[in-house]
């Protein structure tokens, strides 16, 4: 009979200990603890709602059963390991032990230990597919509807239930783009549609995702439990920039949401001189050349903004100090004049397009272009710059500013610093 | 009875019938250089060139990996563009499970499967040149867009990128209108076609082939868990096909099988994704199962524990891979009772899976445990996968999925049980047959530094993903902002990545390495227990010298200790075979392979069907059409011809000496 060929043992003592510091002098220089930590602006595990809670709970029910599996049988394939290893060239040269094929009964055995185990985790599992389906029966009379829907790589949300007046003298349903707002402690049922592709509506803080499929009427529901600003991102692969096509949820209490409102559905803020109580605000006007981003700085969200988002949420909601009417007035021109108007509604204004965000209170919203830049003056400044650099094939940039000519693109229409500047000035007056 | 099959013509024992023959050109003959290469019909030829190529790309889909583990190293990174991003994710995911996983399962499939049913080749060894050589075709046309970004005017679009899984609408035309979809769709319907031919062939090998006493319950696990595969493959590839065949046809024939404005239904892509995609997750996972299965217990030094129940578990596991895909899509709005019944199912799968791993332990307990490294590959796959398998099972706890869907989390799981699982089982397997098909072994020290680099690489890696996933980190997004707190986790997992990639890297060149100066070996290196370790390292064309007869589970052990009665069961073969003529052997033939390029020509041209084609700027023809048929036709003419060449074949002779001779006679 061949024998198994020996080595010497290949690592000695000392090889052994020097990659075992090595490793922990890696291990310290990172800040490990940073890598396990679960408090982020999507964590699922810090819950707002009920049905977050609800998959969170479940999902710790499973952490528990697997953790339990892992060290029982864990710890016998550790010791089988130790305790059966072959110490010395003696003990592998040994004749092998006798041949056993197995033992019914242990198979028996640990066959129904697992289907208990797996019993464990299946009964919350059913229970809680039929809860976060659908908004419970007796919360059904008390819930809100809107229609979000998908675009490649934007949402627009709808208040079916809110009725604002057209300049036709029609009436349709109040549109917001990237920004949902919701009030505290009513059950939301969200109506998921998509313009084109899958994607998928997911707010981590408040529900899991579900998709929007195209010829499908998916729905789901969420709750949130205090006010509160939520940071949702799609969930589904849909082309280029997936990655950037993220949203908001803001939650506030019921008084503050109706004051959001009422103000929401009349028509645009129109800035006039008249408007503007101090003139002497005008010295207040910036030029914005460029965006400047510090190292480690978040694009949506700079370090004030993130320490107390729904406060800075709040302020956007107020016309900003130092508005230039005169500016203004030049951007809302060219907003006509560059076309924007062609796929961006602004009601009361001249905007009549749907193919792009609604931008009738983009002023008010704390975040542009889906939830990736913070609107702030000098990023709407960089966005509207070169939005291709942001958002790799948005249709602004190719559409828009480009137009296809044959198999290429070819410019349509270019904007200067100044020109920026007043769309920027007139933007952010639409409060 | 007799009578009956006398008649029937079944009995072996008619006189050849001369067979009108006529081929193109002269049968190869070549035993080595490239012609050999080219036109081999030998299982472990063909094994051979399945497994170069399907490292080489297992290399290549590794060098993807790294530069979107770079990409993602910091936040709001531009290392490489979103459209480029979307390109390597996707060809990662493509290439992994069907340019190297796949293949290399298959490049053992070639080698062993035959050898460990005691016979001398495949059923059907042209066939089996041609699923290898349409395997390249398909390998080609996935990746033959990433040309676009070395030669603009090849203007495909760049590689496929839609994702390894290709959801519709967004491969239709109004999405992704240049050619990178059109070349996935052909090249993943090519690949069908080589895992169809091949596991047919197998399967028919596995059945029919055995030696004698080698009943089904006497089959080696790997052979069993090969055969469930082949037929998980032919039952599961026929969905993908029909559902790449409705997105082909809604690129470029106008129909309406998922185009939304005719009406539409993206969620039936998914369906039949699905139906192909998690019985493949099994295809891709039930191979390593079988690797394991012959490592640890000749490392334990004891035979398997619990043989027919882990038989039977991967049967089960075979069954049930079928009944549980819309796991998959619990957030596409199933609905409760379709939801539930699909979570149920998908716990059930646990149990099969888990009754693998107790018995691996159970062959483990009262062994004598070597640790050699292929064993330590083995043992850090049973580690690996159960960490990958039970969360799996959190995932079958749907409304829980509904966070970690499209999550890392997901990412983490799906890694632990295709790189903790099937990858370990493949570099196990590598280093424990090496010695056999190439005759040198691997040195243990070298192997086992990158055993440990490996390991340590991998979790550091994927271990982190998990907690990204649930900090609410979606999957492949190309860039993330810097407060979400994913820096730290992306950070150390693209050190990980860096680490296991240089540990692969390292464990490949140790096999280069060793194949040109690894200490020489015998037959049995490792003192193992199948059939394969009873022939000569590497094995010779024909195998053995006489077939064996199987008298116990481990054939090999059985015959190492019964060595008399195993000498005179072995003479008594070699003197009846050669009575007969001597060991039959098959021809080798250039079909086959032009086959293959027929198809390589009619799927290259059919992708671009509707773009003129040009030459030096030049419009010389309107349309691709002429090409692709004459691509068709190729293949159909090399088809005719390879019916028409016969099946040939030579005998082999065996002296007292062991002195082989060839002869080739009037035997068809």
């Amino acid at each position: 009979m061949t024998r198994i060929r020996f080595d010497h043992r290949p690592f000695s003592r000392v090889t052994r200990a020097l990659v075992a510091g090595l490793g922990l002098v890696l291990l310290s220089g990172c800040k490990l603890a940073d890598i396990f930590d679960l408090s982020g602006n999507q964590s699922t595990m810090l819950t707002a709602g009920p049905v977050a809670k609800a998959q969170w709970d479940l999902f710790m029910i499973t952490v528990y059963v697997c953790t339990f599996i892992f060290v029982v049988v864990g710890a016998i394939l550790a010791y089988t390991q130790i305790k059966f290893r072959a110490r010395s060239e003696s003990d592998e040269h040994a004749e092998p032990p006798p041949e056993a094929h197995g033992n019914p009964f242990v198979e028996i055995g640990l066959i129904a230990a697992s289907v208990a185990l797996l019993v464990i985790i299946a009964i919350p599992t059913l229970r809680d597919i039929w809860y976060t389906h659908d908004v419970p029966e007796d919360e059904k009379g008390n819930a809100m509807e809107v229609v979000a829907t998908g675009y490649q790589w934007w949402f627009k949300f709808e208040y079916p239930t809110e009725l604002v007046k057209l300049p036709n003298g029609g009436e349709a349903p109040l549109v917001t783009g990237n920004e949902l707002v919701v009030p505290a402690g009513t059950p939301i049922r969200v109506q998921l549609r998509t313009i084109d592709v899958i994607h998928s509506f997911w707010v981590p803080k408040l529900a899991g995702k579900v998709d929007m499929m195209p010829n499908r009427a998916n729905f789901l529901w969420f709750k949130a439990d205090k006010p509160g600003y939520y940071y949702g991102q799609c969930a589904e692969f849909c082309g280029e920039s997936h990655a950037i096509m993220r949203f908001r949820v803001i939650a506030l209490s019921p008084r503050d949401y109706s004051q959001w409102l009422e103000n929401q559905k009349s028509p645009a803020r129109t800035v006039t001189p008249a408007l503007l109580a101090n003139a002497a605000d005008r010295s207040a006007h910036v030029q914005f050349a460029a965006m400047k981003l510090k190292a480690g700085e978040a694009l949506a969200a700079s370090p004030a903004f993130d320490a107390d988002p729904l406060n800075a949420w709040r302020e956007m909601q107020h016309p900003e100090a130092g508005e230039d009417a005169q500016l203004i007035a030049q951007g809302r021109q060219l907003f006509s004049a560059k076309t924007c108007v062609s796929c961006h509604s602004i009601r009361g204004h001249e905007g009549v397009g749907i193919s792009g965000p609604d931008l009738t209170r983009v002023g008010a919203r704390s975040t542009i272009a889906a939830g990736v830049l913070e609107n702030t003056r000098e990023r709407m400044h960089a966005w509207i710059k070169n939005p291709n650099h942001f958002k790799p094939g948005n249709k602004m940039w190719f559409g828009g500013y480009n137009v296809k000519d044959g198999d290429d693109w070819k410019p349509n229409f270019t904007v200067n610093d100044q020109e920026i500047d007043a769309l920027v000035a007139y933007l952010h007056s639409l409060k | 009875m007799a009578e009956v099959i006398a008649q029937s013509g079944f009995t072996g024992k008619q006189t050849a019938q001369p067979a009108t023959t006529f081929s193109l050109f002269p049968r190869p003959t070549a035993k080595t250089g490239i012609v050999s290469w080219l036109t081999t019909v030998d299982h472990k030829k063909i094994g051979m060139l399945y497994g170069g190529f399907a490292i080489l790309f297992f290399l290549i889909g590794g060098i993807e990996a790294l530069m979107i583990r770079t990409q993602l190293m910091v936040p709001n990174n531009r290392f490489i563009s979103a459209q480029l991003y979307s390109e390597l994710f996707t060809m990662h995911g493509t290439t992994m499970i069907f340019l190297a996983v796949m293949p290399l399962n298959a490049a053992f499939f070639n080698l062993l499967i035959p050898i460990q049913v005691g016979a001398r080749d495949v059923a059907f060894p042209r066939l089996n040149s041609f699923s290898l050589w349409v395997w390249v075709v398909g390998a080609i046309l996935l990746n033959v867009g990433w040309i676009s970004h070395f030669v603009p005017s090849w203007n495909f679009g760049g590689a496929p990128d839609i994702g390894w899984f290709g959801y519709a609408p967004l491969t239709s035309k109004s999405f992704t209108p240049d050619l990178s979809t059109d070349f996935w769709v052909l090249g993943i319907q090519v690949l069908g076609i080589s895992s169809i031919v091949a596991s047919l062939n197998f399967i028919v090998t596995i059945i029919n082939l055995r030696a004698p006493g080698l009943t089904m319950m006497r089959l080696p696990v790997f052979t069993w868990m090969a055969l469930v595969t082949s037929f998980l493959l032919v039952l599961a590839l026929p969905a993908i096909a029909i559902a790449l065949i409705m997105v082909m046809f809604d690129r470029n024939f106008g129909t309406n099988f998922f185009e939304v404005s005719g009406g539409g239904q993206p969620i039936l892509w998914q369906h039949l994704f699905w139906v192909f995609g998690h019985p493949e997750v099994y295809i891709l996972i039930l191979p390593p199962m079988g690797y394991v299965s012959e490592i640890l217990p000749t490392f334990a030094r004891k035979p398997l524990f619990g043989y027919p129940i882990v038989v039977f578990s991967g049967v089960a596991i075979g069954f049930i891979g079928f009944g549980v895909w819309s796991h998959h899509m619990f957030t596409t709005g199933l609905g409760t009772v379709a939801t539930a019944a699909f979570a149920l199912a998908t716990m059930a799968i646990a149990v099969p899976t888990g009754v693998k791993v107790f018995n691996w332990i159970g062959t483990l307990w009262g062994g004598r445990i070597v640790t050699r490294v292929p064993m330590m590959f083995a043992l850090g796959f049973i580690w690996m996968f159960m960490m990958g398998g039970l969360s799996g099972i959190m995932h079958s706890a749907a409304p829980a999925d509904a966070q970690q869907q499209d999550s890392y989390f997901v990412i983490a799981h799906f890694h632990y049980v295709l790189i903790g699982g099937a990858t370990f089982a493949l570099l196990a397997a590598i280093h424990f047959w090496f010695p056999k098909f190439f005759g040198r072994m691997v040195p243990e020290f070298w192997g086992k530094v990158s055993f440990w680099v490996i390991f340590v690489g991998f979790n550091a890696t994927f271990f982190p993903m998990h907690f990204l996933g649930l900090n609410g980190m979606p999957r492949r997004t190309w860039t993330y902002d810097s407060n979400m707190g994913w820096n730290e986790g992306n950070l150390f997992a693209t050190y990980g990545a860096y680490l296991l990639g240089l540990g692969i890297f390292t464990y490949f060149a140790v096999l280069v390495w060793s194949y040109f100066k690894g200490e020489k070996c015998g037959n049995d290196p490792w003192d193992a227990r199948t059939l394969e370790w009873s022939i000569p390292s590497p094995p010779p064309e024909h195998n053995f010298a006489a077939i064996p007869t199987v008298h116990a589970r481990d054939a090999w052990w059985y015959e190492k200790t019964h060595k008399a009665e195993i000498a005179q069961e072995k003479a008594a073969h070699i003197k009846a075979e050669e009575s007969h003529g001597g060991i039959h052997m098959p021809d080798q033939s250039w079909y086959p392979l032009f086959a293959a390029i027929g198809l390589l020509v009619g799927g290259y041209n059919f992708a671009q069907l509707h773009h003129p084609v040009t030459m030096f700027g030049q419009q010389v023809l309107a349309s691709h059409l002429p090409l692709a048929i004459t691509g068709l036709g190729l293949m159909v003419a090399s088809c005719y011809l390879w019916a028409l060449e016969g099946p040939g074949g030579y005998h082999l002779h065996i002296d007292a000496e062991g002195k082989v001779t060839e002869s080739r006679g009037d035997h068809h």
